[in-house]
């Protein structure tokens, strides 16, 4: 929070209203602040929006956002999930709906949010930590909590700036040249104003490229390995420093240090698998093992038989597409019964659901969604969804991050009075928060990435799930740390925790 | 103690590994080996073998040895049905073949996502499991490890003793001759396929298990049973296939454990390629040439 108002950038005194929706290109995030500081919380049209009245009532066509994710192939099963979300949030945009959120002001995110922050607590035992029971009640908490009915609001109007939201969905086929085929098609032919995109890091990294080669507004959903830091890019998913340090933590506190890690072989894998290398030393941990493991594999007997010459006291399992989920239900026949810790599995591939208990037993993952969260907005959220697709059998964590995701763009666009690429990339770096059906989310301004409300869920022997611990906001503080501020200084890169001297240690 | 336990685990490893790559290749062994039809549409027979097993153990409640046995009946029939209908204009093309089974493999994927979405609860595996020295060992694989010798030795009897078998044999390496001999070809062709695909649907039944119950869940088995087959070579199928899984998961197994899955893999695939470059038509050709040279000096 401390990055989203400095006043940084002389304010300019022309503000967005009353125009016909063109922005000048002299709009500061000052400004923008100016603008929302008198909208009162939850309602976050801006004025001049006001009076519009509900039929899409601007000209200039469609606003066109582009959406490529696996809707056949290996990566089917998240890829439906996602195009699932797009078209919620786009139907809920179409309807006049928004999620409650906007700008944030000099209080910080606890102005108008439902939680005042407090700095990630971590490795301080049991004692401070909020703790959520099955049935969704808090018990012992020194934090003001409130909890909303409802998040999804009224926008004052239809689709963004009075016109119809479209939304183009395609299908990457589990196949990294098809999404550079579609992303050059979307960009070029379409002229998506926004492209929201990409489940693995490899898909990522193909279109990447691309994106900044056309300066595309490029929003990128999935958790994944982090580092990203590109002008164009909007990374909304939760990463390492969000997921692997909380849950590593917890996972040497409570079962012990000796560490196996099985991951994918491929960069989200890999670079996952360095943080937790990097990590697990600074809370007393120790990798004992490490294997990598090409997505086609699907017979694990000899990777089961390694973990087993191990001994490990915990498994991290970082295994993506449904080849390698296989892994779980042969190690549970093998009477492999090591305690699990994933960033992945369960909240992506609801591998509790699909496979029979035990094969789940003693999972934990720090997710900042998954279907399970007890809270009233999340039910909410849940009962929409399936409103909408009756026959969908989980909703994921990647399927909720495009659900907000969109949703924040629709917002942004608002702020900019525009859907001119540049306007709303900046106004995304304006200290835009949105009430998501996980808990608040913020989206950091220097390195466009998100805070996320981090829940640390677990699977019993029945694969009953239940949240052990919680941190409402955790930053990416990462990129921060190595002096990240794509406000000011434009990059396109990706970092990874070789580049940080802490982590050589 | 502990290299006894190794020891012991590695031979089951082995043993697994061997059955794995036997199994996904037990559909094409007769449609590709003996047929010589690159058939694309391997992964996806399987695939309904593991649907048919999934759907009549899960949900119809059959027990599993029964839903096994339904889907190679389910498989093979639809596997007839293929035959008549579009594969039998492709005998002899073998291009032609493999791009008509790229489509079929494609429509029944995709037409099953639409059909069962994308995934379908898992099958329990059957049996538990025990451990030695630190290792534990799953009985489904160990019956897994038996089965595939039965199958080995049911379709070493089926093609060597019935009339079936001659039948098959004659029209397979010289279809004018046989039909000139009074082989009804044309059913001989029908049956073969349908049989290759009922095998296929019967592996992809058995391990369902052990797998995810997904439309593209039949690609992973393509690959291992391409280079099976092809390493085993094409003068005895049979033999050929249960030589090549064997050599193969000898030398993936303790690489594979020493350095890991990935070097597993990648073992396996440069044994694959010497193996090729050394005995361009398998590992059962050269068998052969080994037994008539024996023979040959034998007589002399």
């Amino acid at each position: 929070m401390k990055n989203d108002n400095k006043p940084d950038q002389p304010a300019k005194e022309s503000t967005s209203e009353e125009t016909t929706g063109i922005v000048g290109p002299n709009i500061t995030r000052r400004t923008f602040l100016k603008g929302s500081a008198a909208v009162s919380a939850g309602a976050i049209a801006p004025m001049y929006l006001a009076g519009i009245s509900k039929s899409f009532a601007a000209k200039g066509g469609a606003v066109k956002i582009g959406h490529i994710e696996d809707l056949s192939g290996n990566l089917a099963v998240y890829g439906i999930q996602k195009d699932h979300a797009a078209q919620l949030a786009v139907s809920e945009i179409n309807a006049g709906l928004t999620l409650k959120g906007g700008p944030i002001g000099s209080g910080g995110l606890g102005a108008m949010s439902n939680h005042a922050t407090s700095a990630p607590v971590m490795g301080n035992g049991d004692k401070d930590l909020k703790v959520v029971n099955d049935g969704g009640k808090l018990s012992a908490s020194g934090m003001a909590f409130v909890e909303d009915e409802d998040v999804l609001v009224d926008s004052g109007e239809s689709g963004i700036l009075g016109r119809e939201v479209e939304l183009l969905n395609t299908d990457g086929q589990s196949n990294n040249n098809i999404w550079q085929q579609l992303t050059k098609k979307l960009i070029q032919e379409d002229k998506v104003d926004c492209l929201v995109a990409g489940f693995t890091s490899a898909e990522r990294e193909a279109i990447r490229p691309i994106v900044d080669q056309f300066k595309q507004l490029y929003i990128y959903t999935n958790q994944y390995e982090g580092g990203v830091a590109d002008s164009n890019t909007f990374c909304t998913g939760a990463i390492c420093e969000q997921q692997v340090i909380p849950v590593v933590d917890y996972m040497i506190q409570k079962f012990g240090p000796r560490v196996y890690t099985i991951a994918a072989d491929y960069n989200f894998g890999q670079l996952t698998a360095a943080w937790t290398r990097a990590f697990a030393p600074q809370v007393g941990g120790e990798i004992i093992g490490e294997e990598f493991v090409p997505l086609s594999v699907s017979d694990f007997t000899t990777s089961i038989a390694k973990v087993q010459a191990a001994k490990p006291d915990w498994v991290f399992t970082l295994l993506v597409g449904s080849n390698q989920s296989n892994y779980y239900p042969q190690a549970a026949a093998t009477g492999l019964k090591y305690p699990m810790a994933s960033t992945v599995n369960m909240a992506q591939g609801y591998e509790h659901r699909r496979f029979k208990a035990p094969s789940l037993d003693r999972m934990h993952n720090c997710v900042n969604y998954i279907e399970e969260i007890p809270t009233a907005r999340n039910r909410a959220f849940v009962k929409r969804w399936y409103k909408m697709f009756p026959d969908d059998p989980y909703i994921g964590q990647m399927a909720q991050n495009t659900y907000f995701s969109i949703h924040m763009y629709a917002k942004a666009a608002r702020i900019a009075g525009t859907t001119d690429q540049e306007e709303v990339k900046r106004a995304l770096e304006s200290g835009l928060h949105i009430e998501a059906p996980e808990g608040t989310v913020f989206m950091e301004p220097s390195t466009h990435h998100c805070s996320h409300y981090i829940r640390l869920a677990t699977a019993d022997a029945d694969h009953n799930v239940s949240f052990v611990r919680e941190w409402p906001s955790i930053q990416p503080w990462w990129l921060q740390r190595l002096g990240v501020n794509l406000v000011k200084h434009k990059e396109y890169k990706q970092y990874i925790p070789d580049e940080d001297p802490f982590f050589k240690s | 103690m502990e290299t006894d336990a190794l020891a012991l685990s590695l031979t089951y490893q082995f043993g697994t590994n061997a059955a794995f790559l036997f199994l996904a290749a037990l559909g094409l062994i007769v449609i590709l080996g003996m047929m010589n039809i690159i058939n694309l549409a391997h992964g996806e027979l399987m695939m309904m073998g593991a649907y048919v097993a999934t759907i009549t153990h899960n949900q119809l409640g059959l027990p599993f040895p029964l839903a096994v046995i339904v889907s190679f009946f389910a498989v093979a029939f639809f596997g007839a049905i293929l035959e008549l209908l579009i594969v039998r204009r492709f005998y002899g093309r073998e291009l032609g073949a493999l791009v008509v089974t790229w489509g079929i493999s494609l429509i029944l994927g995709q037409g099953t996502l639409l059909v069962f979405g994308p995934f379908m609860e898992a099958i329990k595996i059957p049996g538990g499991s025990y451990s030695y020295g630190g290792f534990s060992y799953s009985e489904y694989w160990l019956i897994l490890i038996a089965i595939s010798i039965a199958l080995i030795a049911g379709l070493y009897w089926l093609y060597r003793y019935t009339n079936y078998g001659l039948q098959a044999r004659a029209t397979m390496q010289n279809a004018e001759m046989a039909k000139a001999l009074g082989v009804p070809t044309n059913h001989v062709y029908t049956l073969t396929f349908s049989l290759g695909a009922g095998l296929a649907g019967l592996s992809g039944a058995l391990l369902a298990p052990t797998s995810t119950i997904a439309p593209f869940m039949g690609q992973q088995f393509v690959a291992p049973a391409f280079i099976t087959v092809v390493v085993g070579g094409a003068a005895n199928v049979i033999s050929g296939a249960v030589g090549s899984s064997v050599l193969l998961s000898a030398i993936k197994t303790p690489i594979g454990m020493a350095y890991g899955a990935f070097l597993g893999t990648v073992a396996l695939l440069v044994a694959s390629l010497i193996i090729i470059r050394i005995m361009p038509d398998g590992i059962s050709a050269a068998i052969q040439k080994l037994m008539d040279r024996r023979r040959t000096r034998n007589t002399k």
